[in-house]
């Protein structure tokens, strides 16, 4: 066991934790996060993507304590009090979201996309999200998702919210 | 009345909860004082259980329980309304493939569980594993059951019209043999349960599951208790494409819970998903058919071999949908065929979106190209010719109430530019060819239940004028609250957003079936669209007392009951609602509503003719390929899908189901293959490849509404006939880019490879 201290959606957290545990586990065992989802636990599929210091990990098979002193950022913590994110307004409007499952997942890796790449191609969307797997849409609405959710950032931006 | 919500393409009425990761999937579920459950699974693929140590798990601290199958005394089992009880929640002394449930293990988290399940000793009597049905079929072959006669779990034989004449009669017969590989489901949430038998002798299960209310039938002969002890109560669905029926970790978990005294949690890893649940039956099909020189088709004879695994569950439904079904598309008078459902030692099959059609319409669609070939004929041509049409009653009794197939392969052949393209020169490293195929489908199916058909819904409007629906069929991912939703809000003159659609509690919900054979939409939609007609005429009657109107002259529209022609007599929907509930005492409009579709029937179990469905889908596909001559590989570029599903209730969820079928169709084409190795299909998603984003090619879909005097509105299913035609569209598009045939499914790199080396020598 080791004490680590990380942020979670804005939260600071000091916990002893199995130096074992996944961050993925951590997150949904230790804080009740469970919107991180789990579905391969191999690090194959992206359903526990999560963005650490920004940049986009795979909870499943990165330790919790690596996470040490750094800032998590959950699908818990992409909307605020006053709505949801433009990508996450997106995927609904898009119809990019079935079952459900693979969401989280997906929505923080076009995250990671669109904070490095404002304004990505269909391409550059499809190699972004090609380490996430989806069974049930066929990833069509999904690239349109971050498409729209490209426009209504870069929209966002230029009346400066 | 003219329909606002039907028709609209809104996004899905509880994806809010889904972006936001706030859905608690069954995966997610848990309760105070939860367990967690492992279960110890065989490591061979047939053997007897001669001795089993399990005092060492019991003696590990945190363990509060261990089951062996050995140690219990469980009876026989099937799923519900099956005929061979062939299934025990955990193995009494023999174990039928690598992943059988043998014991199981509660303890206070996952990884002293998993610790205990080690601890547990077995030593087997290891038994010659039989791994192909055609082995397994021989006489002397060793028994899989004991106590069955044979390894053939169903034999089938029937004949209509008259074969032999037929064929004699046909200019041209084609005959070829086909065979599709064992794939997985793969929804992404894991199966998963949570558990509490209480000591009044009741168990309640939280499990993601599309059945809830047959599950209560299996489980309580799996278990040896009466339906009335078990609840099962519905979680969110991550994903389920048939596998979430009856799944062995539900009833596991149950007796666990008995035995420990609190509840038990179990969620499969990906390498049991993968080991121990419910691929897609693999079958091995030989089919034969007559035409005359015009293209008309004259006769048909097939044989069926299906590799049902260890046990029957759905298998025989399957096997009859396979061996019926496809028969009905085309106008084909005479049919023979045989099949057998044959036992191997490997995981038991079951439904996978389809039900066994994806697996004949490869083998009949690739077997109508080779004909058209033959016949040199246009593939389009030869099957608009023979095309099933609205008011056909088949050779099977199927009565056909609405059926758009020929506009379907018009539709996606000229949106394809397949004259144009189907006769491109064909030369290169890298050449494009296109293929169609076409198939047909149900809504609802009383192929292989046999109590009833149907659907009902309970409606409640509550006195802000809020609208809960019940229905029995799960919401499983692909949208069908909203679905429902878009047509009682029409009814109602109300919005999609005041009706919630909740999950299924087999306390409280309608005895409905479940969410499988595209039965959702019409027969659920249909008891639905009653139930809100039924509650708007509760609504009605309130109103015309309080405006002082005949009921006649109101209408619903907007929230608002209105006398129609006069705007200033109004009054709203939510206020009535009041009026409604505070007139009953507190009681809120509750009414329920039913569909029991007409002149549909049980198939006869010798001729196999009865009208299983009261709506029938249609589908015609047209894929484009690129084959790579160098390294084998077939990319897909461009598919055209058509689909006749009555009417669209909604359009973005009807293209989202057609898309991510053409992913899960492009994997069962390519590369999906559940390989044995040593007896085992344990994997994970690195070694059992699904589509990803960069496999996808364009996609056009069509729509074509043919307004089935069934279907609410006209709509019928839609979810399963879209996979089923892309194999063989895919299969046919590689013929026409570098003319080899490929007959095996998936159909990889080094099989393209293979019959290219073959065809140049």
């Amino acid at each position: 066991m080791r004490n680590i201290q990380i942020t979670v959606n804005g939260t600071g957290y000091s916990l002893l934790v199995n130096e074992k545990r996944s961050l993925a586990d951590f997150l949904r065992k230790d804080l009740n996060l469970i919107g991180t989802k789990i579905a391969c636990n191999s690090g194959h599929c992206g359903s526990c993507n999560v963005l650490v210091d920004g940049k986009l990990v795979k909870a499943c098979i990165l330790p919790a304590v690596k996470a040490d002193g750094k800032k998590v950022l959950t699908i818990e913590g992409l909307a605020t009090p006053d709505g949801l994110h433009p990508i996450q307004q997106a995927f609904i409007e898009a119809g990019a979201v079935q079952c459900g499952y693979c969401t989280p997942g997906m929505i923080l890796t076009a995250k990671a996309l669109l904070d490095r790449n404002p304004d990505p191609t269909e391409e550059e969307i499809k190699q972004a999200i090609s380490g996430n797997l989806c069974r049930c849409t066929g990833y069509v609405k999904i690239v349109e998702a971050v498409l729209l959710a490209a426009k209504l950032l870069r929209t966002a931006e230029r009346s400066g919210q | 009345m003219a329909k606002k919500y039907v028709g609209q393409g809104i996004p899905m009425l509880n994806a809010v909860e889904k972006v936001t990761g706030t859905m608690c999937f069954g995966a997610d579920f848990t309760l105070p004082g939860v367990l967690y459950g492992k279960i110890l699974r065989s490591p061979i693929s047939h053997g007897r259980i001669v001795k089993i140590d399990t005092s060492e798990a019991r003696r590990l601290p945190g363990v509060a329980a261990v089951i062996a199958g050995p140690e219990l005394d469980l009876p026989l089992f099937t799923a519900r309304g099956q005929r061979i009880d062939d299934d025990r929640v955990m193995v009494k002394d023999k174990v039928h493939y690598v992943g059988d449930e043998i014991a199981a293990v509660a303890a206070v988290d996952e990884e002293t569980a998993l610790e205990a399940i080690k601890l547990i000793k077995v030593e087997y009597s290891e038994l010659p594993a039989l791994f192909s049905p055609e082995e397994a079929m021989q006489p002397g072959a060793p028994k899989i059951h004991d106590h069955l006669p044979s390894n053939v779990a169903d034999h089938i034989e029937y004949q209509i019209g008259d074969v032999e004449k037929a064929f004699a009669e046909s200019d041209i017969i084609v005959e070829d043999e086909f065979y599709t590989g064992m794939v997985h489901q793969a929804y992404l949430e894991p199966q998963s349960v949570v558990a509490q038998w209480e000591c009044t002798g009741k168990v309640i299960i939280w499990a993601p599951v599309q059945v809830p209310q047959s599950l209560r039938y299996s489980y309580a002969r799996a278990l040896g208790i009466k339906p009335e002890q078990i609840r099962i109560i519905q979680c969110n669905v991550g994903g389920g494409f048939g596998a979430k029926q009856e799944c062995k970790i539900h009833p596991i978990a149950a007796l666990l819970s008995k035995y420990s005294g609190q509840p038990v949690k179990i969620v499969n890893t990906r390498e049991e998903e993968f080991m121990a649940t419910f691929p897609r039956m693999p079958m091995r099909i030989h089919m034969k058919i007559g035409a005359t020189k015009d293209g008309t088709l004259l006769a048909k004879e097939s044989r069926f071999i299906g590799d049902n695994g260890a046990y029957t569950n759905y298998g025989i439904g399957i096997m009859v949908s396979a061996i019926t079904r496809h028969d009905n598309l085309y106008r084909i008078k005479n049919i023979k065929t045989t099949s057998d459902l044959v036992y191997t030692n490997k995981p038991a099959t079951n439904a996978f979106r389809g039900f066994g059609n994806p697996q004949s319409h490869f083998a009949f669609e690739s077997l109508l190209d080779i004909l058209a070939n033959k016949l040199n004929m246009d593939p389009a041509e030869l099957r608009l010719k023979n095309a099933t049409q609205t008011g056909d009653v088949t050779p099977y009794g199927w009565k056909i109430g609405s059926c758009g197939l020929s506009e379907c392969i018009e539709k996606a052949t000229a949106k394809a530019d397949w004259q144009r393209k189907r006769q491109e020169k064909k030369a290169g490293e890298v050449v494009r060819g296109i293929g169609l195929a076409c198939c047909l489908h149900v809504s609802g199916n009383r192929t292989f239940l046999p109590f009833f058909d149907g659907a009902a819904a309970f409606l409640r409007i509550d006195e802000e004028g809020q609208v809960t629906i019940q229905v029995g069929e799960p919401d499983i991912g692909q949208g069908s609250k909203t679905v429902l939703a878009q047509m009682a809000a029409d009814e109602l003159g109300i919005t999609p957003d005041q009706i919630t659609v909740i999950n299924v509690d087999t306390s409280s919900s309608p005895h409905g079936l479940g969410t499988f054979g595209d039965r959702v939409t019409t027969l659920a939609g249909n008891a639905v669209k009653d139930a809100a007609v039924k509650a708007r005429e509760v609504i009605i009657k309130y109103a015309a007392e309080k405006l002082n109107v005949p009921k006649e002259e109101l209408e619903i529209e907007d929230g608002l009951i209105k006398v129609r022609g006069k705007s200033d007599l109004r009054v709203a929907f939510k206020d009535i609602s009041q009026i409604a509930s505070y007139d009953r005492g507190g009681g809120t409009i509750q009414v329920t509503g039913t569909f029991v579709p007409q002149d549909v029937a049980v198939v006869d179990p010798q001729t196999k003719h009865g009208n299983v469905s009261c709506a029938y889908p249609f589908v015609a596909q047209v894929a484009e390929v690129e084959v790579n001559k160098t390294t084998g590989e077939v990319k897909v570029i461009y598919l055209s899908a058509a689909h006749d599903l009555g009417k669209v209730i909604n359009p973005l969820l009807a293209e989202g189901q057609i898309q991510g079928a053409v992913a899960q169709g492009i994997g069962f084409a390519l590369f999906e293959d559940l390989k044995l190795e040593n007896g085992s299909t344990e994997s994970n998603f690195r070694k059992y490849r699904i589509a990803k984003a960069t496999d996808m090619p364009k996609i056009d879909t069509i729509f074509v509404e043919t307004d089935d005097p069934n279907g609410p509105y006209g709509a019928k299913g839609l979810a399963e006939p879209a996979l089923t035609p892309i194999a063989p569209a895919i299969a046919n598009a590689i013929y026409n880019a570098v003319g080899i045939r490929l007959k095996e499914l998936p159909m990889t790199p080094e099989k393209v490879l293979a019959a290219l080396k073959a065809e140049n020598n």
